[in-house]
């Protein structure tokens, strides 16, 4: 029997609006509990919500990017169910007139691109957090993170694989931090998903039961998540048994997903329009301001590079491939003159140190302007390409700028030819046997004598010269 | 000299005078809410703040606007910043509010004082301030009768003279109708002409606060203060607020009044209905015209009114479950037990049955046939209006269809015989128009309400009608004898 | 209305009616119910529903942070707190 995955995704970004959805309270990450609360956010009696414009006008670049219908009235809908850290008991949303409808999502995996439709994505806020195992036999609850604005995306059922889903978020990352709708943390869970995930029978036309998996947070537990649903499910259909529609939570510790108790009572969230809010009409005058300040997307950043750079494609799509990579290149393009020296650093070096820590560029303690110090000295041959990297090392380490390091280390190149004809007749002095074996033509010798003159310069020397005066020398 | 029963034109006389310092004014009426403890008009009294408050108005002897030193009652659903605020129930009894609604805050800005917070039915939920967790309010007309609600505890107190004028809130005649009851003079406004911030909500999209005072003049008076744009409450209007007392005495001669032909007054009490006839007839003789109008779709105002109030309110009770504020219950097993009990306990009757139909309403599978029916319905009846507005300046009805009755003589084993009590109030609420009741005379030595409907931010035409019917009659001045409740 | 669907209802809204009222609530619901269901014989086709009496739009604030915070305050006024957090009975998620 063969198995046909189904997967939809319910995408929750946060967007990074300086204050709330409804209040004029912070949403700074990381503040002392419930500081960032205000009167509105703790849901006290009494008090309404207002709207927030420019949680309106990131959605809507989103929803322009994607070639989405825009709702120019949109209206907010309440969901009315009990948690603890949700403070009015219900949850402001918009239910049946989104601010987006439609539009679509580019994905590649396995270099072979699909597009995945999108059914709608939302306004809504987002709920306190419950703290569970660090007070005796209570739940703590910080409103911080009430009311901060959440964009709903809502792809269709047309995700197939785990791999997909991890391409497919990779694409909503990518998007959503071009456009400057989110910072696109995900360890803040900025951007985390919920997953539709069912099996049914190939070339079944009708879609299996379906379980969701609640609130994943990372890549990699979207992959293990999703991965280890599909596995239980189709045991379960390949046992003849019936999978129940409910809601997981996956424990990554465990990696598994397991039924979520909080959730086992059937819920209808009686919907209905928000009375203390108006609809929102955005006007074509501001939708008119929102496309003027639209920012520029990748694949138009690898046009320009291209053009402006000349980088090939393929440097191109690796700089543009994320936002901060993208910013982080063009803040150091202008002051080098060696643009296809930084490429090849950015494609090299920095790529690989970024893969092997794990961290974005944003995160490293490297700035672009030393880069394109370090870039200039490389260029203009006051070090050579090798100390190059080992400066780049320190810098990674410590954040310092190269010229203080070259200072500080006394790294600066050799290139009179004088000096390094000194250090070269002396090495050919203390090794004639080598000498010997090279002029009766063990060539291959000759990168020993490049590496002895290294050795006594520190690696200072500059190494055309050296070549070019070992050659003169060993041939004479 | 007494303050009792004096308007405020006329303690703004004996302040200018300096008959009376503020801090008398204001001592007086805190004795007077004493001395008349039994009516149990309020919750809590804010004595020491009123002190320290009347005291500094009088060394500033600056006498800016016409509430200034002038002491006033807040219905207990206004949050008061570090006064005691609890909608009448014991889910709030505790509750200490950490600001204030911004009605409050521009009443108190133009120097009045705050004595209490009166009493109410809980959570603005009732006709006859009996569903009060801390009790019955009586009538100042007639001890063990009710004053009508929801603002029955302002009502009183107005009408007991305690204070010259009261903040109310009327989501379906919550300020009219006691104000009838009690032979007072209160206004609804236009649905978002004063903010609703900090006004605990029973049901958003009708809920608004209004003045309830001694005569149309003093209502003016408090609208001019209450009144305005407040950016903390997107559903206030940003129109301008024009000064409602410079036109209140101008001439209503070819005004032009409408009587609502589906209102069937042969049902009410032929006393009510005689009132009626008198009232009429003074206002033609003050140069009004009186026009039939058809308003076909306004008999379903009680069952529309009954659909969309509960459903907001289910949701907008929602909050008080126990965590961050107000009753929570003891000794209980995990979170949901917390929200039942607490909820359960804290919550009367009448607010568990006005939420279990809201929830009901908005369930899956009813919401079309309920709420969104009902709001159809509301569409209509709002159309009713804006047509016959064409035609005329004013609806004329009663304001209640009876005067007021014994405790617990009504609605005991029918809630809906209570609900009928709002009849011809309710329908201002569902279009979000102005409306006024004043005292037209007594039926059995009760009270009896005159309702005038003003068009879309008409308050003006309202006062004005309102106020040359009372230069012009003396029902307004009537005062109970309080001799039972000393 | 009967008796399973009043219990759904009270568990929505998070509410218990004790056994003695139970039968009294149940018929003011119907009661209420019918007063509301008399709605239906309104023809109301083709009838947008007025959610708000104000025909207007909302108001759009600007994203900037104005504070009203008080916590100290806030917390005062739960029933169970601690220098830091609402409390609440742990729960299991």
């Amino acid at each position: 029997m063969s198995w046909e995955t189904v997967i939809g995704l319910e995408t929750h970004v946060q967007l990074s609006t300086k204050t709330k959805l409804f209040s004029r309270a912070s949403t700074a990450f990381g503040a002392s509990p419930n500081t960032n609360v205000n009167l509105i956010d703790c849901g006290l009696p009494g008090v309404l919500p207002s709207v927030n414009k420019e949680a309106f006008y990131k959605a809507i670049r989103f929803g322009m990017a994607i070639g989405a219908h825009i709702n120019q009235t949109s209206i907010f809908d309440r969901k009315n169910y009990f948690y603890a850290d949700l403070p009015k008991g219900y949850q402001i949303t918009q239910m049946d007139l989104p601010i987006v409808l439609g539009g679509s999502i580019e994905i590649l995996t396995n270099d072979s691109a699909k597009t995945i439709n999108i059914t709608r994505a939302h306004l809504e806020e987002d709920a306190g957090k419950s703290i569970h195992d660090e007070f005796d036999g209570f739940s703590a609850i910080d409103l911080n993170r009430a009311g901060t604005p959440l964009l709903e995306i809502v792809s269709e059922p047309e995700i197939s694989s785990a791999k997909e889903a991890v391409a497919y978020m990779k694409s909503i990352h990518q998007l959503v931090t071009y456009l400057d709708v989110s910072d696109g943390n995900m360890a803040q869970g900025s951007l985390r998903c919920d997953a539709n995930v069912s099996i049914r029978k190939s070339g079944d036309s009708e879609l299996g039961t379906r379980t969701e998996i609640k609130n994943i947070n990372s890549f990699k537990f979207i992959e293990k998540a999703i991965n280890f649903e599909i596995k239980r499910q189709i045991k379960i259909l390949e046992s003849e048994e019936k999978v129940t529609q409910e809601t997981r939570l996956y424990d990554s510790a465990k990696d598994e997903t397991r039924p979520m108790r909080s959730k086992e009572f059937a819920n209808d969230y009686r919907y209905f329009p928000e009375p203390d809010l108006l609809p929102v009409v955005i006007s074509d005058q501001e939708m008119q301001k929102i496309k003027d300040e639209f920012p520029e997307l990748p694949t138009e950043k690898e046009i320009r590079y291209q053009e402006e750079y000349g980088l090939s494609l393929y440097d191109a799509q690796i700089i543009a491939s994320s936002k901060s990579m993208a910013d982080f290149y063009e803040s150091a393009v202008a002051s080098v003159k060696n643009y296809t020296l930084l490429a090849n650093w950015f494609i090299g070096e920095i790529s690989a140190y970024l893969n092997k820590e794990l961290i974005e560029i944003h995160e490293s303690k490297l700035n672009p302007e030393n880069i394109a110090m370090l870039i200039n000295r490389i260029d203009d041959q006051t070090i050579s390409g090798k100390i190059g990297k080992s400066i780049f090392e320190e810098m990674c380490i410590n954040g310092s700028s190269p010229d203080q390091i070259i200072g500080s280390k006394g790294l600066k190149q050799i290139t009179d030819d004088d000096s390094i004809e000194k250090v070269v007749d002396e090495v050919i002095d203390n090794n004639p046997e080598q000498v010997e074996g090279y002029k009766s033509g063990k060539e291959k010798l000759f990168g020993f004598f490049v590496g002895q003159v290294m050795k006594k310069t520190q690696g200072k020397a500059n190494p055309q010269t050296v070549n070019k005066i070992l050659k003169e020398k060993l041939t004479k | 000299m007494s303050i009792q029963f004096k308007s405020i034109t006329e303690l703004n006389e004996l302040l200018d005078k300096k008959v009376i310092s503020p801090s008398e004014l204001t001592q007086e009426s805190i004795e007077l809410a004493k001395k008349y403890n039994e009516l149990n008009c309020f919750v809590t009294l804010n004595e020491e703040n009123s002190r320290k408050k009347s005291a500094s108005i009088d060394r500033n002897q600056k006498k800016s606007s016409l509430l200034s030193g002038i002491p006033l009652a807040q219905k207990d659903l206004f949050c008061t910043e570090g006064l005691r605020t609890t909608c009448s129930s014991k889910i709030l009894s505790n509750f200490i509010p950490p600001y204030s609604a911004t009605a409050v805050e521009k009443l108190e800005d133009a120097g009045s004082i705050t004595i209490g917070k009166t009493n109410m039915d809980e959570f603005a939920m009732g006709s006859s301030n009996e569903t009060s967790f801390f009790g019955n309010v009586h009538n100042p007309w007639k001890k063990g009768f009710v004053p009508g609600g929801s603002s029955g505890g302002s009502a009183a107190a107005v009408a007991a003279g305690i204070v010259p004028a009261a903040t109310g809130t009327d989501t379906g005649g919550s300020i009219r109708q006691p104000a009838a009851h009690c032979g007072i003079t209160g206004l609804k406004p236009t649905y978002g002409r004063i903010s609703r911030w900090g006004m605990i909500a029973f049901a958003s999209s009708l809920d608004q606060a209004g003045p309830l005072a001694r005569n149309a003049e003093d209502c003016a008076i408090l609208l001019n203060s209450m009144s305005g744009y407040d950016s903390k409450d997107t559903t206030s209007l940003n129109s301008d607020v024009p000064n409602f007392l410079e036109n209140i005495n101008q001439s209503i001669k070819g005004r032009k009044i409408g009587i609502i032909k589906e209102f069937d007054l042969s049902d009410l009490d032929t006393e009510v209905q005689k009132r009626f006839e008198e009232s009429k007839n003074a206002y033609e003789n003050l140069g009004a015209e009186f026009i039939e109008v058809s308003l076909p779709n306004i008999s379903a105002s009680v069952p529309t009114y009954y659909s969309i109030a509960p459903a907001e309110c289910s949701s907008n009770l929602s909050r008080f479950d126990g965590v961050r504020f107000g009753y929570r219950a003891a000794n209980t097993d995990d979170l949901n037990d917390l929200y039942v009990k607490s909820r359960s306990e804290g919550f009367g009757d009448e607010v568990k049955r006005r939420i279990l139909i809201g929830t009901y309403a908005l369930s899956a599978g009813y919401y079309d046939a309920y709420y969104k029916k009902a709001q159809q319905v509301r569409r209509l009846i709002k159309n009713d209006f804006d047509n016959v507005f064409k035609s005329i300046d004013l609806l004329m009805t009663p304001t209640s269809p009876s005067t007021a009755f014994e405790f617990e003589s009504k609605g005991t084993q029918n809630p809906v015989e209570l609900y009928l009590e709002d009849l011809f109030t309710i329908s201002a609420n569902l279009a979000g128009l102005p409306a006024i009741s004043i005292p037209h005379g007594q039926v059995n030595s009760l009270p009896v309400g005159l309702q005038l409907i003003g068009n879309f931010l008409r308050e003006d035409l309202l006062l004005n009608a309102a106020h040359v019917f009372q230069t012009n009659s003396d029902f307004h001045d009537a005062k109970p004898n309080l001799e039972n409740f000393k | 209305m009967d008796r399973e669907t009043v219990r759904t209802i009270c568990y929505l809204a998070r509410l218990e009616i004790d056994q003695e009222k139970s039968e009294r609530i149940q018929k003011d619901l119907e009661t209420i119910i019918e007063l509301i269901g008399s709605l239906q014989s309104i023809d109301t086709s083709n009838i947008e529903p007025l959610f708000n009496p104000l025909e207007m739009t909302a108001f759009k604030h600007e994203d900037l942070e104005a504070s009203d915070n008080k916590k100290d305050k806030f917390l005062e006024n739960a029933a169970e707190s601690n220098e830091d957090y609402f409390l609440v009975p742990r729960v299991v998620e």
